[in-house]
């Protein structure tokens, strides 16, 4: 049964991220583009699913999907054109030349690592046991404690500088 | 199909389009959103990896989070400075900005 059913959630979840991505880079409405990103992290939180890490798959639904594009969302409304193409990016003939050598410059690179991985693949082992919550807290507070405080610390350097940067000084006279 | 290949296989097609969407987009926003699924590529391998593999499963899965906690700051801040950048330039097109006459 698990040996019909995984490859069948793996098609739907690539699917998701294929087209959602798709949707990500080539829609002309950025809100259109962020609704395919936001389908994208709902396909990767799927196959965070599929590998038995439920975790992961929560905290991408709840960093990503409710924090991050929450933020790209504002920043999609705050910044609109004067001009009239509110949130839209603008077509032209020198798009398709931009168009194609961002495919050839983006693809290329994948098609090596690809090709890289394909040679040299490893033999996978069955899925593990899941990890519990308790056993990642305990490796985050014990010996990477280093890390998470690290952690912190960049999150809290990047809120001041978003303050300190959007922060208007009063003009004196 | 080996399973660690398809995740990675996944994983390279999230890198593939966000290279793609990073050069081909005309706007910051439409950059940051590329940015983000180059970072989700990275974090779906990172987890693959430490899932399928002999490896430590824990540091895989840390790792993938600290990724999402840097990716939350790296929003915070790009979003400032679209922010800043389009109220000196008055566009958020990456080409058009420039504060030089002439």
């Amino acid at each position: 049964m698990q040996h019909v059913l995984a490859p069948i959630a793996y098609g739907i979840y690539m699917i998701l991220i294929l087209v959602g991505g798709f949707l990500a880079v080539r829609s002309p409405s950025l809100v259109r583009a962020l609704l395919g990103l936001i389908t994208t992290l709902f396909g990767v939180a799927g196959m965070y699913l599929l590998m038995a890490a439920p975790f992961l798959a929560l905290m991408q639904i709840l960093i990503y999907v409710g924090a991050v594009s929450v933020l790209i969302f504002f920043a999609i409304m705050l910044t609109r054109d004067p001009r009239g193409e509110a949130g839209r990016e603008a077509d032209s003939h020198t798009d398709r030349k931009r168009v194609i050598q961002a495919a050839v410059c983006g693809i290329l690179p994948a098609v090596v690592l690809g090709t890289f991985i394909w040679k040299h693949r490893i033999a996978a082992l069955p899925l593990k046991a899941e990890v519990g919550l308790d056993k990642l807290g305990e490796t985050l507070a014990g010996p990477y404690a280093l890390a998470f405080e690290l952690i912190s610390v960049v999150l809290v350097a990047a809120m001041i500088g978003a303050v300190v940067l959007s922060f208007e000084r009063r003009k004196s006279g | 199909m080996n399973p660690l290949s398809a995740y990675h296989i996944a994983a390279l097609c999230l890198l593939g389009i966000g290279l793609f969407g990073l050069l081909s987009r005309r706007t910051l926003i439409g950059m940051l959103i590329s940015v983000e699924l180059m970072l989700n590529g990275a974090g779906l391998s990172l987890v693959a990896s430490a899932r399928l593999t002999p490896a430590i499963d824990e540091l895989g899965q840390l790792g993938a989070l600290l990724v999402m906690g840097l990716a939350a700051a790296e929003a915070t801040l790009v979003l400032a400075i679209v922010l800043v950048a389009h109220k000196r330039t008055g566009t958020s097109e990456g080409d058009e900005m420039s504060l030089m006459r002439g």
